[in-house]
């Protein structure tokens, strides 16, 4: 079951390189938003996955960190594309 | 019993999370990766969120991570894409020629 998991968390680690074929051609700013947002959901799994698979429960504290905190960066660049620089 | 249940969780996440990253790199038009991105969010993180409790016990920190994280995702997430969305309307990114209608722009 370990080696499973181990398995799913390298396989949730390489859909972020799908993602950056989007964040490098995206034609606009937005697109490259969205491929980051969903690179820090993705990065969140990973690490939280991983975590089970090596057994150690401070590295849920830095997935917890990031399913928290992501949403800023989003939310302060959506801000920037509506109004500017403030 | 309990694998099967984790094997089926775990492959549903990460299948939903690889269809939702091939429809962000597919998607001709910004508001419909971010309708995909919505979709990796919901129907690839909490299965395997729930995956991974299920393995773990449901009283350990694993449960009680995997319940903030998938509250904070559920709240958070529609949020920013809402946000996000909002913002590329109104800084003028065009959908793509395909798209039939523009509702806030009928409006006066």
């Amino acid at each position: 079951m370990s080696t499973f998991l181990a398995w799913i968390a390298v396989g949730e680690a390489a859909i972020i390189l799908i993602l950056l074929v989007r964040l490098a051609l995206g034609p606009t700013v937005s697109d490259r938003i969205v491929a980051l947002n969903t690179v820090a959901t993705q990065a969140t799994l990973a690490l939280f996955v991983y975590a089970a698979v090596a057994d150690r429960s401070p590295y849920l504290d830095v997935a917890l960190w990031l399913a928290s905190f992501s949403y800023l960066g989003t939310v302060a660049w959506a801000r920037y594309l509506e109004r500017g620089l403030l | 019993m309990k694998d099967v249940l984790v094997v089926v969780l775990a492959v549903v996440g990460l299948a939903f999370s690889l269809s939702g990253a091939v429809g962000i790199t597919r998607m001709p038009d910004v508001y419909c990766r971010i309708q995909c991105s919505t979709k990796n969010v919901t129907m690839g993180a909490l299965p395997l969120l729930l995956a991974v409790t299920i393995d773990k016990g449901f009283i350990s920190p694993y449960g009680a991570r995997a319940l903030l994280i998938a509250f904070l995702l559920l709240v958070l997430s529609p949020l920013s894409s809402h946000a996000l969305a909002r913002a590329a309307y109104r800084s003028g990114v065009r959908m793509w020629r395909g798209a039939v209608v523009d509702v806030p722009r009928r409006r006066p």
